[in-house]
This record gives structure tokens, sequence and C-alpha cells, in this order.
């Protein structure tokens, strides 16, 4: 028989065991660690959820964005003592690649926008405002317009009605539905927004933004149409469809006009009258001289 | 035991080093600073938009007003244009919508109870805000009537007009691709015109020239000058329908009856 060792033998060998037995533990949690750090640390992602892209934005109003954001925390940048890490930052909003917001919270947003197509680009980037390496950003296109979203636009002659007789000068009044007038300026033609054309005799007379009536004045004596049109910002007419009203009406002198003749020929006719009355008295005068002459001779 | 005790000082000493103890009171922490990130300086704000206003601070805690304690690095920003305070924010981004013309946005860094930074922390920007386009040339156009056109004595002048709105006069000048229309009729002064609504006009038969001049909100012409004339003549009654018009022969008419009842009145009194 082997003889056991000393004591102290025996608990060197039982500390080597446990220094192994903890190192083995120690390499496995740190390659569980490892691995769940690989985990943990997986790539922010960005995703704006409305506008959907080629939204149109109606009626003017803001758009109102919202976004979701996953593995990034947001933080406010230049906090004292802030240490970085490529997991944290905060977001940059590029409006048509101008810079508009900066957002240390996920939370919707809204961005005033002028008539037009306009691209809305988030971005993610650490606390000292460098990009995140690859890139995170969401962009969506949008279209703005101070018309209605849709709906297809009319517009109505109201009055004059048809086959009205007028005098030179008329007020024509319409109602126009879904379009809206906007001042023009050499903005682009948006979807729903323009100004109204009127037009005599297939000219264009006047080119308006008021929904109130129109005064339309020297028009020609006769039998002449009158029309509205919808036009597009640069100044060309909506055809698809077409969005337009014309109205036959008959145009007639003023009395004011023939007030001249009227006058002139009454005033001949009372000289003609006091002429033939005076004739008259004298014929009379002149048969009654001759009759006392016969009967006194 | 005296490696012991080295070492368990050594641990300590790591400890406070880690802990940042020895450098806070033995250096001075960074200073905070403040920087306007957008609008650029001497941004041209256009059609009016409200300003946006982005702005990054470096070691301080942007903190509600009012609702923290004042500390040297933590607090609000004042947001000041043209030296009046108008808004406080703690986010990094504030709108402010703004009227016509040049402004000074100024941001100070202050502590929660509204006190300023020792040293003084603030940033400011000139802007130019228009209710105008922020570009393009600016355009003036007669949509009708056509160059030597024959109108009646009551006709309407319809324009138009690009990259350019048209405001009352008064405003603040300078302010780029904003304005109003001057309108000259046979070289004076006949109106001015400050929306997009057509002209009516009553002149008397002959020829006239209508000219139409964008001008600054100063009255002043643009820097390129826009101005567009019209060359029309007027001529009463025209479009009127007259087949036949009798008036000068009856006024003959009347002549001549006229004559016939003196011949008359005295043939009366001759023969009397």
């Amino acid at each position: 028989m082997r003889p056991h060792p000393p004591p102290a033998k025996q608990h060197r060998k039982v500390h080597r065991y446990s220094s192994t037995l903890a190192l083995v533990a120690l390499m496995t949690l740190l390659g569980v660690s490892l691995s769940s750090s690989t985990a943990i640390a997986a790539a922010p992602s960005l995703t704006i959820v409305s506008p959907a892209d080629g939204a149109v934005i109606a009626n003017g109003t803001p758009v109102l964005v919202d976004f979701r954001v996953s593995n990034f925390v947001f933080v406010q940048p230049g906090r004292v003592g802030q240490v970085g890490s490529p997991n944290e930052g905060h977001a940059n909003v590029f409006l048509d690649a101008q810079y508009v917001r900066l957002l240390t919270t996920v939370e919707p947003f809204s961005l005033s926008l002028t008539s037009g197509a306009h691209t809305v680009r988030i971005q993610l980037v650490t606390d000292n405002g460098t990009p995140l390496n690859p890139d995170v950003s969401a962009s969506v296109r949008v279209v703005a317009t101070h018309g209605p979203g849709g709906g297809i636009p009319r517009i109505q002659i109201l009055s004059p009605t048809p086959l009205e007789a007028t005098g030179h000068g008329i007020y024509v009044s319409y109602r126009i539905e879904n379009f809206t007038l906007v001042e023009p300026r050499g903005q682009p033609n948006e979807p729903n927004e323009g100004q109204v054309q009127l037009l005599v005799l297939s000219h264009v007379v006047m080119e308006v933004t008021q929904y109130e009536p129109v005064l339309l004045v020297s028009l020609p004596e006769g039998d002449i149409d009158i029309a509205v049109r919808l036009v597009n910002n640069d100044n060309t007419a909506l055809l698809n469809p077409e969005a337009s009203s014309t109205v036959s009406i008959h145009v007639i002198a003023s009395s004011s006009v023939s007030l001249p003749l009227v006058s002139n020929g009454g005033i001949a006719l009372l000289l003609a009258f006091i002429l033939v009355v005076l004739i008259l008295r004298r014929r009379k005068l002149a048969a009654r001289d001759a009759n006392a002459r016969g009967g006194n001779p | 035991m005296n490696a012991r005790i080295l070492a368990l000082i050594v641990a300590i000493v790591g400890m406070l080093v880690a802990s940042g103890i020895p450098a806070s009171n033995g250096r001075s922490a960074p200073l905070p600073s403040l920087s306007i990130i957008s609008p650029t300086p001497n941004e041209v704000i256009g059609n009016g938009t409200p300003v946006a206003i982005v702005f990054a601070v470096m070691n301080f805690n942007l903190t509600e007003p009012g609702n923290a304690t004042s500390s040297p690095n933590s607090g609000h920003v004042d947001v000041f244009v043209d030296d009046t305070l108008i808004a406080q924010t703690s986010v990094n981004t504030i709108v402010l919508p703004l009227p016509s013309g040049p402004h000074t946005i100024r941001l100070r860094l202050v502590t929660d109870n509204g006190s300023a930074l020792n040293p003084d922390v603030n940033a400011s920007v000139p802007v130019m805000v228009t209710r105008g386009p922020t570009g393009g040339t600016p355009g003036l156009s007669i949509v009708f009537p056509q160059e030597g056109a024959l109108l009646g004595t009551d006709w309407t002048l319809s324009f138009r007009v690009t990259n350019f709105v048209l405001v009352p006069p008064g405003g603040p000048a300078g302010v780029p691709n904003e304005g109003h229309i001057v309108v000259r009729l046979d070289s004076a002064s006949y109106a001015v015109l400050t929306d997009g609504a057509p002209l009516h006009l009553n002149l008397k038969d002959g020829p006239h020239t209508v000219t139409l001049q964008l001008v600054d909100n100063a009255g002043g012409p643009l820097s390129s000058n826009v101005t567009v004339s019209l060359h029309v003549t007027v001529h009463a009654l025209l479009g009127r329908v007259t087949p036949f018009d009798a008036t000068p022969y009856l006024a003959l008419a009347n002549l001549l009856i006229g004559l016939g009842i003196l011949a008359a009145i005295y043939r009366k009194l001759e023969v009397q």
C-alpha cells in the first residue's frame, strides 16, 4: 500500500484543484459575459413611423413626425462629466438638408412646411455629435400643400345664370370645392392649390385668389361666354380632371348709353309739335282774315 | 503585514482617484460653454416660417426651470430676441415665430434661479426673417390686358408676381423678397398695391401708359429693378353695339325745326 500523503501536501492539492475550478468558472463567466455583451450591443436602429413616404401634408398644417429607436439611449449632450458610449447620444433632424432639431427624447415632433416637396431626415449621433459608425438615419419624403388632402377640385359659376341679360359690368360669383386659393409667388405646383382665372370670350381677363364675387367690366354687347377655371401655381390650367365652368349671358346697353338718343328725339318731337301748332294757327288766322275780307269788301 | 497595509493604502488612493475627489478639490471643473448650431449667422429665414434655434451646451446640465437646485453647472437657457427675453428652455431646440426684419437671437445659460453664470455664458446669431422666399429672382408680369390693347373706359389690370410677397408698406427696410407694387399712370403716381387683387381703372379716352414696379418695404426699387409697362388706348363705349346712331341727325333736325319755329313766330308777328 502506498502511504497517504501528509496533510499539508493534501491541502496544497485541494487548493490547486479549487484554483483550477475557479479559473474554469471564471473563464466560463467571461465567455458568458462576452457572449451576452455581444447580444446587448446589437446595432442601433431608427425608423420613422409617420408620416408615410410620399404622404401629402394638407391644409398648410405642420407635419407631425413620429419615430422609433432601438438599442440606443437618448441623453442630453454636453452634461457635466459626460462619458460617451457608442449606443448613447441624441438625434439630429434635417429638413431638406437644413438642420432644424436636436432631439434628446424619443417623442413626436412637428415641423412647419412651405408648399412643396420636402425630405425629413433623422440621424442618430453620439454625445459629441459625430454620426454612428455605420451611420444610422432614416428619411421620409412628403408633399406639403395649402389645399385639402383629397377630393376632386371643382369650380362652378353661381351668378350670372345662363342666358341672363346683364349690363356691361357684372359681378361673377363662384363656388370652389377641394381647392385652396393661394397668392402666386412662383412656388411649385402642389395638389389642390392655385388661383382662379376669369375668361371672357375665351380670353383670360383676370386672375384672382379671392372667394368673393369678382367684378367684370366693359363687357362687349351681345351673347358672350364667361368662364372661370382653376389653375396651378405656374398658371397652367388643371387638366386631369379639368376644373372650369362656363355660362352664356346676353349683354345689353344700359339706359345711360341711349339717353342722348332719347333726349334728342324727344326734343325734336316737341319742337316739331310746336312748329305744327304754329303753322296751323297761322293758317287759321290767314283763313279768318280771308273770310273777313270776303264778308266786308 | 507591511505589504498588506501598503496594498490597502494603494487601493484607497486608487479608489479616490477613480472617484474624482482629488480632481474636484485639486483643480476647477471645465467651464460650461454654449454654441448656436442653427441658424447660421445672417441666415435668411423665408416664407414667414418660424425660426428653429438649435444649440449645444458643454459641461452644463439642462434642467427644467424651477425644478432643480441652483448650481453653477446646471440650469436652463434664456432666449432673447433683440435684447428682449422671450422664452426659457431646457431642451436643445426652440422654435420662435418672428416678424419680418433683421433680428439678433441671443441665448444665455442661467442657473435654476435665473441668475447668470460667472463668467457669463451666452451666444448670439443675427438672422433675417422674410415672408418672401429665400431665393429666386423677383418677377412681375401683366396677365391682362395685352400690350397695345384697345379698351373701354372701365377696365381691370390683372398681374402676377413671382418670388416676391406683397405686404403693406411700412415694414422694416432691407428685407429680401417682400414689399409692394407702385403703380404709375402716365408717369404720375396712381396707386400702391399690397396684394394680388386686380386693379380697376377708369380712364378718359386716349392713349395711356401704366407702369408697375416692385419696391421694398421702404418704397425703394429692388437691387435689380423690376418694372413692367403697358401701353393701352381707351375708347369710350367700346364694345357697345349701336347699329344706327341717329343722335347727330336728330340734333340737326332740332336745329332746323327750331329755325322753322322762329320763322313761324316771325311771320305771325308780321301778320299781326
